[in-house]
Formats: C-alpha cells, structure tokens, sequence
C-alpha cells in the first residue's frame, strides 16, 4: 500500500477519521491509502483526493501538496518533506483558521499561445509562452473594483498572471470571512456582469503556502 | 444551469488539485490512457508548462 499525500498539517486531530495520518517531525501528513499498483490518474481516485481534500479542510487549515507525491511510510516521507517542515510549521501556526479564494478573471487582451513548432528551441519556446502571459491583461476598472471590494477581507492577497488568457487574485482570509467575500463576489457579478470570472474555495494554503521560502 | 455549475466546480476543484500547492521531491507520474499529466523527480518538476511559468514569476505581495 501507498499513501497518496494530499496535505500538510499542524494537529492529527485535524485528519482522523477523515484521512490516514503520518507524522513527519512534529508535523502530520495526511493521506489516502491506496494499492501499490494503483494508477495515480484514474479519475475515481482523483475525485476521492479530491473530496477527501475539501472534508479536510473543514477540519483546520492545511498546505496542499500538489496531487502525485506518495509515500510508503513514515520515514519514507520524513526523508522527502525534512527540508519543507520550517517553512511549513511557520507557515501553519501563521495561518491557523485561514484558508485561500481565488478569483480567475478572463483577460480582455487575451494574447496568442506560441506554437512549440514555430521555435528551434525550448528556451525559446518558453520565452515566448513567458511573455504571452506577462501580456495578458483585465479591464482595469473591474481591477479596481475587485481590489476596493475584497482586499478588505484579506489578510494577503494577490495577482497573478495565470496563462495567455487570464489573470487570477488570490486571497488568504479568515475562515470566517469566507461568506463575505462569496458577497463581495456576488455584487461583483451583478456590477460588473460582462466580466467572465469566477471566484472559487475556500481551498487550503496553495498559492500562500511557499511565503516563509 | 446547475449542471454547468456542478462541471465548473469539478474543472475548479481538479484544477487546484493537479496545479497547485507545494511541490515535493520524489517521484510520481500521474497518467490518463498513455498520457503521461505530471512527473515529478529528482526536484525537477515537469508539470504543465504554464505552471512552470507561473511558479518562476517574482511574488508580488501587495
């Protein structure tokens, strides 16, 4: 058996009974144990992760570990995550009762993605995917909008350019807040209904989670 | 309508989950049919490649 690592967790109790627990230092990892042979992109597999990802994080606050990172047992864990646990004890205690938001927003500039054919070389190639993202662009007044309506309730927030075609603003609130800022989305929505975005979570600490690096 | 929103979530939620967090150094490959999605090794990480462009933009912490 395998365990399919989903999260990175200051208490235990924050995973049992949801998920298997593993401790690495004096932290926790939880996981899914699955067989050895088990193939990681079935998609009933992805879906328990993932839902087993949302139960989690209705229990306390966790860093995601991005879907695809197994372990066989404790050490086997403790000698990949030893260099991560500073960084992540800090960032937990940091972040207790805290979870993301994202908001994904359609750029009104969308630029072309470079064709891979179309360049000799792969640094070329990822120059040119590089500069098509710095180069997307949102409509500045709805930039605005979402900076005065949900900053407020954001403890960090931040933009970045996702891809060719969009940006994203994400937000680490309290777990409180999270209904506010589903508000702020909706008023949001109703100002500014020409817009395509969309505002998701609450998710564990993703875009956050590397800040103490 | 809802089954839009319910696809939307579940594009949302894989998403989040094959894209983001942190990245640890081990080995896994995440496949579908002979398509190999994500390989991690070695502390390479070969993920999509506007993954790998995000992750090498500066923070810019507000």
């Amino acid at each position: 058996m395998k365990l399919v690592v989903i999260g990175a967790h200051l208490e235990r109790v924050d995973i049992e009974p949801v998920a298997e627990a593993l401790p690495v230092g004096d932290l926790w990892l939880s996981g899914m144990p699955v067989a050895d042979d088990q193939p990681l992109g079935d998609r009933a597999l992805l879906l328990r992760v993932a839902q087993t990802r949302a139960s989690l994080l209705d229990r306390g606050t966790f860093i995601a570990i991005r879907y695809g990172f197994t372990a066989h047992a404790s050490s086997d864990a403790m000698t990949k995550c030893a260099a991560h646990l500073d960084r992540w004890r800090r960032t937990l205690q940091e972040c207790r009762g805290m979870v993301e938001m994202t908001l994904k927003v359609a750029a009104t500039s969308p630029q072309a993605r470079p064709d891979r054919h179309n360049f000799d070389s792969g640094a070329a190639y990822f120059r040119a995917l590089h500069d098509a993202t710095r180069a997307a662009s949102i409509d500045p007044l709805f930039r605005e909008a979402v900076e005065m309506n949900l900053t407020p309730l954001a403890v960090k927030h931040r933009w970045s350019n996702r891809d060719n075609a969009s940006l994203e603003f994400a937000l680490l609130v309290r777990a409180e807040s999270v209904a506010a800022v589903n508000d702020a989305g909706a008023a949001l929505k109703r100002d500014f209904a020409f817009v395509p975005f969309l505002l998701s979570g609450p998710w564990p600490l993703e875009v956050f989670a590397d800040d103490h690096e | 309508m809802s089954d839009e929103n319910d696809e939307l979530g579940l594009l949302e939620t894989l998403d989040h989950l094959l894209d983001r967090g942190v990245v640890i150094a081990g080995e896994a490959v995440v496949s579908i049919g002979d398509v190999d999605l994500l390989y991690l090794g070695l502390n390479v990480v070969l993920a999509n490649v506007d993954a790998i462009i995000r992750t090498s933009q500066p923070k810019r912490i507000k």
